[in-house]
Parts: C-alpha cells; sequence; structure tokens
C-alpha cells in the first residue's frame, strides 16, 4: 500500500469538498473616486515613488508599492497626509503560490479618522527596509513578523525572535508549518528540562484531550474506586470501593461540619 | 508551688485532645493550604475571582502566597506554554516538600482547545499533578470544591510516609 | 526529594553586571504583579532604571495559526480567551471583522445590535473594574480590590443569566446573537445600572484624594502624545495623552451613533489621569446602558441575520424546511465561504483598538488571520517609558497599563 502524497509547501487545512463548478466571488475593488481625499492620498504616494495599484475595498484604501519603496511611501504618507499611526503591520504567506510574502502597513490618520493600508510584495529571501524610525510601533510588530513568518528586516535596531523561544526552530506562521507543529516542537519542553533521554519515559504527546485511559494509574484514578498511584493495571479493576463524599461522614479532627439547617441562603443582593 | 485551681473535669474539659500524629499533622497541612499564585492565562482570573469578596477562599485556609518557598499548593491556573514550561519546572522545584498541584483548566490538563505548536499538551509532562479540575475556565466554586477533595487526599495520606518517586524523571 | 532534571540552579534574578554598579534584575515572568506572564529584564542604577527590555512570549498559543485551520465559526470561542477579561468585546470584533468582510454588516437585526451593544458596554465595566481591582492591589489599596470584585461579581452575574459562562462568553454570533435576554435580566440591568455610579463614588472615595495613591500615580509613567501615536497606543492611553480618539465616536459600529455619551480626555499623559479616564468610562458605560435598555422594547424579536447563503436559518426553520436543514448542514460541516478580499476592522475594546485583519481566498477556512490587539502596543511601549522612573514604579506602570497577556501573545 502506498501511502497518498501530501503537499507539504501549504499544509493549511482544506475544505474536504468543493464543488467543480464554485467559483469563489470576489469583493469588488472600487476605484478611487476622483477629489476625495483617498485620492489626494494617492497621489502624495504617487509624488514619492510608484505606485503599483490602488483601489478601494470595503471602505478602506489599500496602495500596492514596490517593497523596496515602503518607507518612501509611508514617508510621504505620514509627513504630507498626516496619517501618524501604524496601526498594524504584517505579512501574509503566499510562498506557495507566489513565492514571497505580502507585508501591509494599516495605517490610520487620527485627525481625519481615515485609514488605509499600504501593501507591498516580498520575495522569499528578500528583506524589507525598517519602518522603525517612522513609527516606533514597527519594532515589535516587525520582531514579530521575523518571529512568525521569517520576513527579514533590514535595518531594524534589535531583530530577535519577540514570541518564541530563542533556540526555536522554524517560522511557525509559514503554510508550511503544520498546525501540531514539527518534531523539534512536540518535544521541546521534553528535551529541554528532562534532556533527550527522557523521551521514551515522558512519551509522545497526547494530541487528544478527549482520550482518557482508565488503566493509566499515574494520572487518573476513577473516582470511587481509587488505587494508588501507579498501580499495575490489572488493580484497576479489582479495586475495593472508596466512598467519595462532600466532606467526611464521621466529621474532621477540629473543623466543625457544615450543616445546612445552620447555614443562611442569601438569594439576592441588598 | 502554684496550685491548680481549675477543677479540668467540669468546666469546659481537660485541655488535653488525643490524637495522633498522623491526624495533627494532616489537620495542619490541609487547612493551611498556602498557594501559590501560578495563574498563567483567563483561569488566573476565576483562581483571583475565589480569592476574592464573593467566594472568599481564606475560609479553607488558603491564601496566595507569590513565592514558591512558603507555598505548598500550585495552582496552574491557564494555559502552559512551550517557552513557559522551563519556569513552571524551576519554580516547582523551589517549592518545600510536602507539596501539591493542581492542575486547573482544561489547558493546563491536556493543553484543552489549543491543540498547537505552542502549547505544551498537559502540565503533567513537566511536573507531577494531584488533581486535575476539567472547565474552561472552571468557577471558582469548582476550584473551591477541587481544594476540598484535596484536603480529603491529605488527610487519607500517612504524615511521614517516605514520597513517592513520582513518575516523571 | 528534589528530582533531577537539566535545569542547572543558577541566580538568574540579580546580576551584576558591569563595573559600574549597574545591576540587572529579571522580573517574571511569573510575577503576581506582572498582569500575567511578563518578562522583563532592567538594568538598575541604584534604584533607578537605566534599560528595560520586556519579553513576552509566555502566553503565544497560536492562535492566528488556529485561525487558518478552523472555519470561521468554530474561531469565534477561541477569541475569548484573547482578552479574557471582556471576552465579548473579542467575540464581537471578530464576528464585525467577519460580518464586513461578508458584506452583510447592514443585515444584523436591530435587536440584535441592541443585546450586542449591551454586552459590550458590560463587558467594558467588567473589565475597568477588573483593571481598578488589580492595580489598587499592586499599589497597596487592598480593599478597592475587595471592593470592586464584589461589584464586578454582579456584572459577572448578569453575563451569566444571559450565555452561561462567567468568563468565556462566546455570546456573540457571526450574523447577530444566539439568544432574546432572559426574564427579568433587563430589571437586573438596570439595578446593576442604577447602583454603579454611586459605587465607583464609593471608589474614588478611597482612592482620588488618597495621599498614597496620588504620590504612587501622579506623574508616574508618563506618555506624551507624540510618543503615544508612535507606538500606536489607543483607548485610555491616547486619550490621557489630550488626544480625543475613539472609535466608537469617530467610526461608529453598532448603535453608537445613535447613543448619546461622552469621551473623556485628560492632557495630563500621567498614570493618575489615566486612572480618572477609566472611572469615568465606566461612568459613561453606565450610561450608554440605560439608553439601551429603552431602546430594546422598541425592536423586533429578530435575532439573526437573514442570509441563508452564509447563516443559517433559525431553529424553527431547520426543524420544519428541508432546504434549511441541508443550508445548515453544509454551513456547519463545510463553514461559510466569504468572497475572496480583505478586511481590517477595528472596534474600540476596553483597551484600545481591538482590530482583525482578515485575507480570505474564497475558501471556508482564513487565509490569514491577524489580530491587532491593544496591549501588544501597550506593553511595547514600556521599554520607552520605564527608564527613568524608579524600580517601584514599574509594577504602577504595569497594572496602568492595563495590559492582558492572552491578546499580547494571542
Amino acid at each position: 500500500m502506498m501511502r497518498p502524497y501530501t503537499p507539504k509547501d501549504n499544509v493549511q487545512k482544506k475544505a474536504y469538498y468543493t464543488d467543480r463548478f464554485w467559483v469563489a466571488p470576489r469583493i469588488p475593488e472600487e476605484p478611487v473616486p476622483e477629489g476625495s481625499d483617498y485620492a489626494e492620498d494617492v497621489a502624495a504616494v504617487k509624488k514619492a515613488c510608484k505606485v503599483l495599484n490602488a483601489y478601494i475595498q470595503r471602505g478602506q484604501l489599500v496602495i500596492y508599492v514596490n517593497s523596496e519603496d515602503n518607507v518612501t511611501a509611508l514617508k510621504a504618507l505620514k509627513e504630507e497626509r498626516g496619517y501618524d499611526m501604524l496601526s498594524e503591520l504584517s505579512a501574509v504567506d503566499f510562498l506557495a503560490e507566489r513565492g514571497g510574502f505580502e507585508v501591509f502597513y494599516q495605517l490610520l490618520n487620527l485627525n481625519a479618522a481615515r485609514r488605509l493600508r499600504v501593501k507591498c510584495f516580498v520575495e522569499e529571501n528578500h528583506a524589507v527596509e525598517s519602518v522603525n524610525p517612522l513609527y516606533r510601533s514597527a519594532d515589535w510588530a516587525e520582531r514579530e513578523m521575523w518571529d512568525l513568518m521569517g520576513v527579514k528586516v533590514n535595518n531594524h535596531p534589535y531583530l530577535k525572535r519577540l514570541i518564541m523561544p530563542d533556540d526555536w526552530e522554524g517560522h511557525p506562521l509559514r503554510k508550511t508549518y503544520p498546525l501540531e507543529g514539527d518534531e523539534f516542537a512536540q518535544w521541546y519542553e521534553v528535551d529541554k528540562i528532562f534532556g533527550k533521554e527522557a523521551r521514551d519515559i515522558i512519551g509522545p504527546e497526547n494530541r487528544d484531550p478527549g482520550r482518557i485511559d482508565r488503566y493509566d494509574t499515574e494520572r487518573f484514578a476513577r473516582l470511587g474506586h481509587e488505587v494508588p498511584r501507579g498501580a499495575p493495571a490489572e488493580m484497576v479493576d479489582k479495586a475495593e470501593e472508596t466512598p467519595i463524599s462532600y466532606q467526611e461522614e464521621e466529621g474532621v479532627f477540629l473543623i466543625q461540619k457544615l450543616s445546612a439547617e445552620n447555614s443562611k441562603v442569601l438569594d439576592k443582593r441588598r | 508551688m502554684a496550685q491548680h485551681q481549675v477543677n479540668y473535669t467540669q468546666s469546659g474539659g481537660l485541655p488535653v485532645a488525643l490524637t495522633t500524629v498522623d491526624k495533627i499533622l494532616n489537620w495542619g497541612r490541609s487547612n493551611s493550604l498556602w498557594a501559590l499564585t501560578y495563574g498563567l492565562a483567563c483561569c488566573a482570573i476565576e483562581m483571583m475571582a475565589s480569592g476574592a469578596s464573593r467566594y472568599d477562599f481564606d475560609r479553607f485556609g488558603t491564601i496566595f502566597r507569590a513565592s514558591p518557598r512558603q507555598a505548598d499548593l500550585m495552582i496552574v491556573a491557564g494555559t502552559l506554554t512551550k517557552k513557559h514550561a522551563e519556569f513552571i519546572r524551576r519554580l516547582y522545584d523551589q517549592m518545600t516538600e510536602p507539596k501539591w498541584v493542581i492542575s486547573m483548566g482544561s489547558c493546563a490538563n491536556t493543553g484543552g482547545m489549543f491543540n498547537t505548536y505552542a502549547t505544551v499538551q498537559g502540565v503533567d509532562r513537566v511536573i507531577p499533578v494531584d488533581l486535575y479540575l476539567p472547565g474552561c475556565a472552571p468557577r471558582p466554586e469548582t476550584l473551591q470544591y477541587a481544594v476540598m477533595l484535596l484536603q480529603q487526599k491529605i488527610r487519607r495520606e500517612s504524615a511521614n510516609k517516605s514520597q513517592k518517586p513520582k513518575r516523571l524523571v | 526529594m528534589q528530582q533531577t532534571n537539566k535545569l542547572r540552579p543558577f541566580f538568574e534574578n540579580l546580576e551584576f553586571e558591569r563595573e559600574d554598579n549597574h545591576m540587572v534584575i529579571n522580573f517574571g515572568p511569573q510575577h503576581p504583579s506582572a498582569h500575567g506572564q511578563l518578562r522583563l529584564i532592567l538594568e538598575l542604577d541604584g534604584e533607578q532604571i537605566v534599560r528595560a527590555v520586556p519579553d513576552i512570549g509566555y502566553l503565544h498559543r497560536g492562535m492566528e495559526k488556529m485561525a487558518e485551520n478552523m472555519i470561521y465559526n468554530e474561531f469565534l470561542p477561541t477569541t475569548d480567551r484573547m482578552d479574557y477579561i471582556a471576552a465579548t468585546s473579542n467575540n464581537y470584533g471578530f464576528a464585525l471583522a467577519v460580518e464586513r468582510l461578508l458584506g452583510i454588516e447592514d443585515k444584523v437585526p436591530r435587536r440584535a445590535k441592541v443585546i450586542r451593544t449591551m454586552l459590550l458596554e458590560i463587558n467594558r465595566i467588567i473589565s475597568h473594574l477588573f483593571w481598578l481591582a488589580t492595580h489598587a492591589l499592586d499599589v497597596g489599596a487592598m480593599s478597592v480590590f475587595l471592593y470592586c470584585f464584589r461589584e464586578r461579581e454582579f456584572a459577572m452575574d448578569l453575563m451569566e443569566d444571559y450565555c452561561g459562562a462567567r468568563l468565556t462568553h462566546s455570546a456573540v454570533r457571526i450574523g447577530g446573537v444566539p439568544l432574546d435576554l432572559p426574564d427579568g435580566w433587563l430589571g437586573a440591568l438596570a439595578k446593576f445600572v442604577n447602583e454603579l455610579p454611586s459605587n465607583i463614588k464609593d471608589y474614588e472615595d478611597l482612592l482620588t484624594e488618597n495621599r498614597i495613591w496620588r504620590m504612587r500615580l501622579e506623574g508616574v509613567g508618563v506618555i506624551d502624545a507624540d510618543l503615544a501615536r508612535s507606538w500606536g497606543c489607543t483607548g485610555p492611553i491616547l486619550r490621557a495623552t489630550g488626544i480625543e480618539y475613539d472609535i466608537r465616536k469617530e467610526e461608529p459600529y453598532e448603535l453608537y451613533d445613535e447613543l448619546e455619551f461622552d469621551i473623556p480626555v485628560t492632557n495630563t499623559g500621567d498614570s493618575y489621569g489615566r486612572y480618572k479616564l477609566y472611572m469615568e468610562e465606566m461612568r459613561q458605560s453606565a450610561r450608554i446602558l440605560q439608553q439601551l435598555i429603552a431602546m430594546y422594547d422598541e425592536t423586533e424579536p429578530e435575532l439573526m441575520a437573514h442570509v441563508p447563503q452564509y447563516i443559517s436559518a433559525p431553529k424553527e426553520d431547520i426543524m420544519t424546511q428541508n432546504y434549511s436543514l441541508m443550508q445548515h448542514f453544509v454551513l456547519v460541516t463545510q463553514g461559510m465561504r466569504p468572497p475572496v478580499g480583505e478586511v481590517y476592522v477595528p472596534t474600540e475594546s476596553p483597551k484600545g483598538e481591538l482590530g482583525f485583519y482578515i485575507n480570505s481566498q474564497g475558501e471556508p477556512y482564513p487565509y490569514r488571520l491577524k489580530v491587532r490587539a491593544p496591549s501588544f502596543w501597550h506593553c511595547g511601549i514600556l521599554q520607552d517609558i520605564l527608564p527613568g522612573s524608579y524600580i517601584a514604579d514599574v509594577v504602577t506602570i504595569i497594572g496602568n497599563t492595563n495590559i492582558v497577556f492572552g491578546e499580547i501573545d494571542r
């Protein structure tokens, strides 16, 4: 029997059934209306660098620029058009289809309450220039982007992993990275704390949170039929009944027993 | 030499209680379970709520301590991630014997809904656990009941029995 | 019995690193006042902080990766665990983003909008009360902690009566809300809202003119307008710098354009100013809730948007009509397929601007989902505001920025 081939370049979950004639509709990309504020934004970017595409999608302007022009475009928008807050910066992985990442910069003009998104395409193994001198918020966002997506950033003051541990391998948000982690990820804490030789003792991760092994006396004790920790499996079925009670029947040494008659129930707020 | 003026057989009885060492030790241990505040995520909020005014954990003799050296109960409340796993082990090692661990919430029990690369699939991969407390997040009443169950468990134990080597290395 | 493992004991908390008497202190990642799993590495000159390096990621659970492997409705309960103090605001932010992606935002029935806005404001009160409680506890006012938790429990009871959960609500669905309000709920809400202002006044009496409170908060953690803008700070931190920007007012969603409320602003930029903003915001939330109670009765009893392509029909239809049942089956097993495109939708969560960026490629699974969590930036700014302050102020500043690690690390 042969194992069916599964593509490794995109391990994202797929729909198990798609109609043969299904064509996904698209959100309309409207042209930027003449004379609007957004048109002036586009003009300001055009003056500074080349604009590949500009459209309005769901009420927000999207401007595509070349990846080497990202700082120029943001600088024009910040200084001429008042986009003084970088509210989000990240990347989208298109390695499998187009061999690169789409980096987006989500900007906000606080005075006019206007938002736009500057996007650029970065090929794999290419780097974007840091926008940290323009916006301090890019500091952490770019570190996170490097950490999770593996998009390199040039001239960043402190480009180091932010979210994952320093000794982590791989960039988890890439489409090639499985959701449950590779082997390194799955054994990370065991290797680090107990060493690789303890892998056999601790065993692989249980990825099914619903699974309970009643003969696993190390971790589970059947309520009402308790066995000592680590007892052999055959003892489980022969376990004597151990009654469980809310409080011990005979009472506890020096502790008053709760009785329902002597307690008061507060049923509403004073 | 002063004479005893109190007639113990009549007024309130003798100031003597007969018990076993086991019982008195376990009584002390079970009714002053000082918990290490190991709040990691959402469950920590419920842990705080159970310590606060409505649920009032102090009634059980459980007060939260910030230092592992003063605590004998570790309530692991929340998701343990791979990056954090090292530190939970360090703090567990710093607690003095006897020590108990309550794993509070699904994330701590099994990784819960976070079946991902970054989450430890159950704290029992790193430290031994005495009580698993289900729920996401468990209500404060559940945590109180867990502490009561743990108290019962402690009372059943022999006070000076040698600690069994636990499963982890 | 100490068990052996690979972790070598080392005295990591203190390190005298340099000859010039600078001390390096490690704070966290498990510190009771760090509000989660924040690790700060502080370089001290005497008691003054010279350099601070926050280290996050100790609660990174891979939510964005999970979102890529889940259908849209499946992901909604996961958003609860982001800002777990005000879970509904996350649910709502995600639901609104998906609704805008689908283009069904204005099809949400009015009653659902009223209920959603109510839940959002109750969550704001819960979150602010929690903030006040923990912040006061950190600074040393234990009784305020107990009072606030008492008050918070009443709000939690309201949430529990509505959706059944205390903390992780999932009370909002894509396209509406799952349930109508239970009987007597509005009365309980009215009672809570009427009593809230007097209780807030109690807390203010305890704190506002309290000498210790003022000494520990005034002039501590000053963030000026430029720094706040540059760091992308939003919410009370931005409004404490004198910039009047609240997404509820500027880019209104739900019913906020019909409601009357004020946005408190101050220009002190310090912790004390932010404390006053939080107190005032709670009062404004109570005011909003009072208006919403009156609005509820005028609405039709419809709760979910009617868009059969994306959203299951009401339960009566599913049980009686064959086609609705089939649609429901497909939507549950395969999930809805939004159009190709991308949206970024900001909402005003109690902590600031909570935005969801969704990139859809027409599949039932989002191609990329990025959460713009306010706390992420409010935590990043620590490395710029901590230097120069004293080590005793660290806890005040961390508590005052109101960061939650569920949403920083996601």
